[in-house]
């Protein structure tokens, strides 16, 4: 298998080739900027041309798009706050509140390095463990997948922000619009008043663009036109290679995010954004200083950037070796690969290993490409981005949401449902609703909800079934450990305080 | 040898395309008369796939349009419009109700489309369409995990018989042709079977292979390539399948079940009469082209060209099917 990988190198390496990886980072940091444009719509879009390219120049630019689009989106959640994809959301967390400290290029550079990192390790993973890890996919079933997404809800608790209650109203609302559409259990309408347009539920990217990028684009077009841009468009950054060293510090939460990631990715269903959450909590929760976290920590930044690129390449484990497509993303590839007679499946790696290897290394190439492309080149020009005048930024980014949303599926219907949204997004801004948790309940309250009914289902209504497997006991545990953990401590401290005073 | 025996049958084929080629011409030259089908087609033509970009029906689309380009004439277009949304029932409307100008073309899936006019609101039945041609038949399987007790057909059933409803049964969805499958089974055997609906078919297959499920229904394509992890005990056809030789048919176990999901073509109803002639004719050469025939063999998919009528009469009784197991048994 690893002489395979060898062999399939001196193909990677022709001009053609690399030029298709180089292109593709490009397009997908581009794209992944873009608010409302996402790597599965600009892969989608690359289909058709796939047809008369050379397999691995397709797949190449996909790869390059991939990677390229996780790290883009955490450039407007940083200096705007919208995040570009549902992915760095998590981003936007502490990347906004440097960018308004003045640290925003310095947040940048940390977001590119770590998506690298996170890429990187997820290509070698890929590569060198792909075959053992789908066996640990295959631990996972539906019991196993809803305990998992129970712990991704304990990380609810931090993003609730400082009022528990509108923190709580606004992931009931997130959960809400996740029960939108056909149950796939029963196949009974929920919510959809006979619109066909919502029978497969709302897709994450028309709430994310309505909640997040259209309430900010109002207010930039709010904003007066002042003419101090020549202050704001500077980052005030110094070189990426010497910024570099300073961020070494980082070196644990780019490990423990790059594991999070990669385990992710894995899993049959979840996605990088599910990562992001994941990660930052871990993170946050290692932390000495966590209630620094929020207000301009660059290890948030770190923690996500790192796990939505240790997602990506992880997530072809089980979508090449087992067939899933685990994101969006990973289904149109599977296409790209369908399209060149390649059928994903354990038979791929014998049949074709000097496409799928090769596959593998354009990965590689494309996470560190990142550093490059998106260190060096694109994170400066996007910067000036900021020196547009206020409501001409506001304006173009209306149009690309509407652009971008449009073209998920080719129908009105879902820019109608994210204006909306957005509607809805500009009363919580102004109400003080967090957003996070809404991202949140969308995203893990239907993933726990599909997966606990198909396990009691298949229990037979026996809720034994929950804790039934060695694997499912396991994550039980670290539940528990987790929720439980905090409070022995705090009781610790307390009676430790008590005696003192004693 | 075989290198030289190719290239003769590339010349003689294209010399009978340069004369399919010029007769055409003078068809189209003596038909030029007719204002309507003068130069159909003069101008891309449209199919509308209910599916996103990428999966194994858009796929099948682009693939099959890139022949029909060669079939309708030198200037033909094919352009693919994707319409997801509603498990394809966005586009098979778009279809039903769409101009039948010989533009607007669909991808039409069986036994789901016709499932979908009786377990919902839908704006389109049987005779919403005029039927163009199916394309691809890809029948469903008995599958196990290849750590699983059961061998044979009989050890499968012999369990489920002992405890009905004891063994779950994953489907890639509700009222498609896994889920049929299953419940053909349990009747033809007279014994139940606890139904798991996944979101869909990869999810189903990923459940099986990892145990958290007894059995599957999947089509036989989503089996290739899993040789060493799944054991198919029966394909759910009349004959064995070229993709599947050494597996038996449920039939030859004693069990006749058949089904199956079938992909093809359909337009609007009422397409101009020569329209419909033009692109029948056109499918019907498609039945014999050996490189469209290794390209979807492929990607898992059996050519199975059936043309105009037979195709209708492939949905009706499809449709009926449908209907049969809905009204025994509805799943909403």
């Amino acid at each position: 298998m690893y002489g395979n990988l060898i062999d399939a190198l001196p193909a990677v390496l022709s001009l053609g080739n690399l030029a298709a990886v180089v292109i593709g980072v490009i397009a997908g940091i581009c794209v992944g900027a873009l608010p409302g444009l996402s790597a599965t719509m600009a892969i989608s879009v690359l289909i058709p041309f796939t047809f008369g390219m050379d397999p691995l120049v397709a797949l190449g630019m996909m790869a390059g798009i991939y990677n390229g689009a996780m790290y883009g989106g955490s450039i407007p959640a940083v200096l705007l706050r919208i995040p570009g994809t549902p992915a760095a959301v998590a981003t936007s967390f502490d990347g906004y509140p440097m960018a308004q400290q003045g640290r925003g290029g310095y947040a940048l550079q940390v977001a590119v390095v770590s998506s690298a990192i996170g890429g990187i390790v997820s290509a070698l993973v890929l590569m060198l463990l792909a075959p053992p890890l789908a066996k640990v996919t295959l631990l996972f079933g539906p019991t196993e997948i809803f305990w998992v997404a129970v712990f991704g809800m304990s990380a609810i608790v931090f993003l609730l922000g400082g009022d528990v209650l509108k923190g709580l109203i606004s992931a009931a609302f997130g959960v809400f619009v996740s029960l939108v559409g056909a149950d796939t259990i029963t196949g009974a309408e929920r919510y959809t008043f006979g619109h066909l347009e919502l029978l497969d539920g709302i897709n994450i990217v028309v709430l994310l663009v309505g909640l997040y990028a259209l309430p900010p684009a109002i207010g930039l077009l709010e904003e007066v036109r002042d003419f101090d841009t020549q202050n704001t468009g500077r980052l005030n950054t110094i070189s990426i290679w010497k910024a570099m060293p300073g961020m070494l510090k980082y070196w644990k939460t780019w490990v423990r995010s790059s594991v999070i990631g990669v385990f992710v990715g894995i899993l049959p269903g979840a996605g990088g954004s599910m990562a992001a959450f994941l990660s930052y909590n871990e993170a946050r929760r290692a932390s000495k200083n966590p209630e620094e976290w929020g207000k301009g920590e660059p290890e948030g930044v770190a923690a996500s950037e790192t796990s939505n690129n240790a997602d990506t390449a992880a997530a072809l484990i089980p979508a090449l070796t087992l067939g899933i497509p685990g994101t969006a993303v990973a289904a149109v590839m599977l296409g790209g690969l369908l399209i060149h007679g390649l059928q994903p499946g354990p038979m791929l790696f014998r049949d074709n290993p000097g496409i799928v290897f090769g596959f593998m290394w354009q990965f590689l190439f494309a996470a560190v490409l990142l550093i490059f492309l998106g260190g060096a080149l694109a994170t400066n020009s996007f910067a000036q981005v900021l020196r547009l005048p206020r409501p001409l930024l506001g304006a173009i980014i209306i149009a690309l949401v509407f652009i971008g949303v449009y073209s998920i599926n080719g129908r009105m219907f879902d820019v109608y449902l994210m204006l909306g949204f957005g509607l809805i997004g500009y009363f919580m801004d102004k109400l003080k609703f967090p957003l996070p948790p809404v991202v949140l309940g969308l995203i893990l309250g239907g993933f726990a909800e599909q997966n606990l009914r198909l396990a009691l289902r298949i229990g037979g209504g026996d809720w034994s079934i929950l804790a039934a497997s060695p694997t499912a006991k396991i994550l039980i545990a670290m539940i528990l450990l987790v929720v439980l953990a905090p409070l022995f401590s705090r009781w610790l401290r307390a009676r430790k305080t008590h005696r003192a005073n004693a | 040898m075989l290198k030289t025996l190719d290239a003769v049958r590339d010349v003689s084929t294209q010399a009978t395309r340069a004369l399919a080629a010029i007769a055409l011409s003078t068809l189209a030259l003596a038909a030029s008369s007719l204002p309507a089908f003068a130069a159909y087609p003069d101008k891309p033509i449209e199919v509308v796939v209910g599916y996103s970009a990428g999966g194994g029906t858009d796929v099948l689309a682009r693939v099959v349009g890139k022949y029909l380009e060669r079939e309708l004439g030198e200037d033909a277009s094919v352009v693919v419009k994707n319409q997801p949304g509603a498990g394809g029932q966005i586009g098979f409307t778009r279809v039903a109700t769409a101009k039948a100008d010989g533009y607007t073309l669909g991808t039409f899936n069986l036994p789901a489309a016709m499932a979908m006019t009786y377990d919902r609101k839908a704006a389109y039945d049987v005779d919403s369409f005029d039927y163009l041609a199916n394309v691809v038949h890809d029948p469903n399987t008995l599958v196990v995990s290849k750590q699983s007790p059961y061998h044979t057909l009989d050890d499968l059933i012999e369990a489920a018989r002992a405890e009905p409803g004891s063994l779950s049964a994953a489907l890639s969805a509700l009222g498609g042709n896994d889920h049929f499958s299953a419940l053909l089974l349990a009747a033809a055997t007279d014994t139940q079977f606890n139904l798991i609906p996944f979101n869909g078919a990869s999810m189903a297959r990923t459940a099986l292979l990892g145990g958290h499920v007894a059995v599957g229904t999947m089509a036989l394509s989503q089996t290739i390539g899993f040789d060493d992890e799944l054991r198919v005990l029966a394909v759910l056809d009349d004959k064995r399948s070229p993709f599947a030789p050494d597996v038996p048919t449920a039939k030859e176990q004693g069990y006749a079940i058949e089904m199956g999901s079938y992909r093809g073509f359909v337009a609007p109803k009422g397409l101009p009469n020569e329209v419909k002639t033009r692109l029948r004719a056109a499918f019907a050469a498609l039945a014999d082209n050996t490189a469209l025939r290794d390209e979807l063999a492929a990607q898992g998919n059996a050519l199975d060209i059936r043309v105009g009528d037979d195709y209708r009469a492939l949905a009706k009784s499809q449709s009926e099917t449908a209907k049969a197991l809905w009204q025994q048994h509805p799943w909403k």
